[in-house]
């Protein structure tokens, strides 16, 4: 099987794995433990902290662990039930992880505005400036978007969200290994990760924060995690996240490379052999690597099954769980028309293909797109 | 071997199909296919995909879905609510076969790559002399070549029905041993769309009711109806006449529907002679092997559950067919269909209009 859909999840590095597999054999010790094992648990742990820190340029102390991504966005939410502005901006592109947990904290009197976005996906700052109101305590946008690669421009979106003494919260799973993911440099308040976005383990994640007292703990009990986490550690996926974040960072510029390399060949390639493709997304903004294509004139379930059945997994945007094929969201929200959108699949490229693998990607596409 | 997409329902018959299919070497996938859009306490999707999907990953194969919800809406559900704004009774699940699952879905496979298509119905095909044929499942309390008399040759031809040589005992056996966690899962019954929910509460959703009176077929009121479409020919429960009415023995059926005057005619007895005919016209004719048979060994069941009963034909055109039985039948009713039968094969059939005697 040959995959391309890393948008989705990644292998996991085989450097983690190992180091992984022998932390589960050998140390088994609480981390709040005061003898050997729990100190040696608990300096995997700190390691990895560090670890992630370095990767995303900020000090250990502002980085606890979550069970990814959907946790950490969770946590930055319901912290606001206990603020005084409790209106958010965001918009209507995101996750459903930010998405429906507003929907659900409005029952809790949280109130919310969306943002709409441009046909390539983007967010306007004079958007996000009319929904500012009063009460507006945070601003959450996406670092980039999972289906098209769009990247947002957080900064100016910072800036604007200080000046008015907001704070600024960006779900940014979908971008390490794939832009630099300064916190310093985007400046934002809060930023989610999750490691098998980026050849890390799954159920396992970080939060971001620059300031601590904002937060409130989602899970109670034994105080770990600065109070913020309770539970006792998994110390095997956080140590496998906290080498997969300094893997993935050492090599970033080697990983952009090869991305946008298999990215402009998958492209060109493509459209000789089907002129017609539609690329979606914001060509200047977008993340290398991740390749959102329509296909007028099919259906992406069909061409997704015939890939299938070739061995090779790609992903289509359009939701199609109990025979739902349903357009994809984000797509309409950017003005796709139902019937493009439902052709359209997404090609998420990564560390584990080779340009041989490209070539095979576009060599079946060419039988199923002439047949 | 052959590329199968198999109709996935979320049930017993059609994981045993697709595990049939697996054993014997072919390249199965599955298909679920969801024809109705709402998903509610009597009719879950959502359940029944996840059931679909243990099976598949227990006989590790891909499972896929499929959305008809339009055209089924379009094609099966509004002929429903035409014939029973008629009065008439009408099965959908007969147009489903023909308009859903032997044209939209054997085309979206046929689309994925699939060479034919596999279900769980039961029922069996054969090649004879050129043609195939339709024959009726070897479980006689399960045979459902009724609802798919209206296949032509091609459809049957695209189609395998793994199950059609086994009896419901043996497929839950087989399921159970296979490890599907649906192995006793119940039986659908009824109009699938419908599923346990009242009927009548349903069907106001969509037809306004008119209520009116229930007459003896003297004319005489007995009580007061609902709306004729709730009632259809040979009904005995929930007429609501009470007592004081007739001769005080046996029950009352309905007879037949006065349209024009919003009647509801009734009478007492399961033998009464308004309930029994011996005469039928249909319309909508479809032969399976594409030409009529002659009288010879013809039977025709007029209802799913009905037995099979010696009957001829006595008018008979492209469209339109008039039999005679050779014993009366019991209600009759307009909008279901007659099928025919020589032994087990399964003929053809045709929507029926009118019984008389």
């Amino acid at each position: 099987m040959y995959y391309f859909d890393h948008s989705a999840t990644t292998p996991v590095h085989s450097d983690v794995l190992d180091l992984m597999h022998s932390i589960q054999k050998d140390v088994y010790g609480n981390p709040s433990s005061v003898h050997s094992q729990g100190r040696k648990a608990r300096l995997l742990i700190e390691t990895a902290r560090k670890q992630v820190a370095k990767a995303i340029g900020t000090i250990p102390n502002q980085i606890i662990f979550t069970s990814g991504g959907t946790e950490a966005n969770n946590q930055v939410f319901w912290s606001l039930l206990n603020q005084n502005n409790i209106h958010v901006v965001s918009d209507t592109i995101e996750h459903p992880a930010i998405l429906k947990v507003l929907s659900e904290m409005e029952t809790h009197g949280i109130d919310y505005d969306l943002v709409t976005v441009n046909k390539n996906g983007r967010i306007s700052i004079a958007d996000i400036e009319s929904e500012i109101q009063e009460n507006t305590g945070l601003i959450s946008i996406m670092l980039a978007n999972n289906e098209m690669g769009t990247i947002q421009p957080i900064k100016e979106i910072v800036a604007l969200a200080h000046e008015n003494n907001i704070l600024v919260h960006s779900d940014a799973v979908q971008c390490m290994g794939k832009m630099p993911v300064d916190v310093n440099d985007l400046g934002v308040d809060y930023l989610s990760l999750s490691a098998h976005k980026f050849y890390g383990p799954k159920g396992i994640g970080i939060l971001y924060f620059k300031n601590k007292d904002s937060l409130s703990s989602l899970m109670i009990g034994g105080g770990q995690e600065k109070g913020l986490r309770a539970g006792t550690e998994n110390i095997a996926s956080i140590a496998g996240m906290g080498l997969a974040a300094e893997l993935v960072t050492n090599q970033l510029d080697h990983h952009i490379k090869e991305l946008a390399s298999f990215e402009a060949h998958f492209k060109s390639e493509l459209k000789t052999i089907f002129p017609n493709a539609i690329f979606n997304g914001d060509a200047n903004n977008k993340l290398p690597g991740l390749v959102c294509v329509s296909f007028p004139g099919y259906r992406s379930d069909i061409l997704m099954a015939k890939l299938d059945r070739a061995n090779l997994a790609v992903s289509s945007g359009s939701a199609c769980g109990s025979g739902n094929v349903k357009p994809s969201r984000v797509l309409s929200e950017m003005g796709v028309d139902d019937e493009t959108n439902i052709s359209t699949l997404r090609f998420s490229f990564g560390a584990s293909n080779t340009s041989e693998q490209v070539d095979l990607l576009l060599f079946e596409l060419k039988t199923i797109l002439t047949d | 071997m052959g590329h199968i997409a198999v109709g996935m329902s979320g049930g017993v018959d059609s994981a045993v199909a697709a595990s049939i299919l697996v054993e014997k070497g072919y390249d199965v996938e599955g298909l679920f296919m969801k024809n109705w859009e709402e998903d509610s306490e009597y009719c879950n999707a959502e359940e029944d995909y996840k059931d679909a999907l243990q099976v598949c990953d227990t006989l590790g194969i891909p499972l896929r879905s499929v959305n008809f919800a339009k055209e089924y809406w379009e094609r099966v559900f509004q002929n429903f609510l035409d014939e029973y704004r008629s009065g008439r009774t009408p099965n959908p699940d007969i147009l489903c076969n023909t308009e859903i699952k032997f044209k939209e879905f054997l085309h979206y496979a046929q689309d994925l790559g699939a060479d034919k298509i596999a279900t769980g119905h039961y029922v069996r095909s054969k090649e004879v002399a050129g043609k195939v044929q339709l024959l009726k499942g070897l479980d006689p309390g399960k045979d459902q070549s009724y609802f798919l008399y209206g296949l032509n040759q091609e459809q049957i031809c695209s189609a395998l029905f793994p199950i059609g040589d086994l009896e419901k005992p043996n497929v839950r056996d087989r399921a159970e041993k296979l490890g599907f966690d649906i192995f006793d899962k119940k039986d659908s019954t009824g109009i699938c769309f419908i599923g346990e929910r009242d009927f009548k509460e349903f069907l106001q959703q969509y037809i306004p009711a008119q209520p009116g009176i229930i007459v003896t077929s003297s004319g005489t009121k007995v009580g007061d109806h609902d709306g004729l479409m709730y009632y259809t020919l040979g009904q005995r429960k929930g007429l609501g006449i009470g007592g004081g009415h007739g001769d005080g023995e046996g029950a009352w059926y309905v007879l037949d529907k006065d349209l024009e005057n919003n009647e509801l005619i009734v009478g007492q007895g399961h033998d009464h002679a308004g309930l029994y005919q011996k005469r039928l016209t249909a319309s909508d004719l479809h032969w399976i092997s594409g030409e009529a048979p002659n009288n010879e060994n013809l039977k025709a069941k007029i209802r799913y559950r009905a037995q099979d009963a010696i009957c001829r034909i006595t008018e008979l055109n492209n469209t339109e067919i008039s039999i005679e039985f050779e014993e009366p039948r019991f209600a009759i009713a307009p909008g279901q269909s007659v099928v025919f039968y020589s032994e087990n094969i399964c003929l053809g059939g045709a929507i029926i209009d009118k019984a008389f005697n």
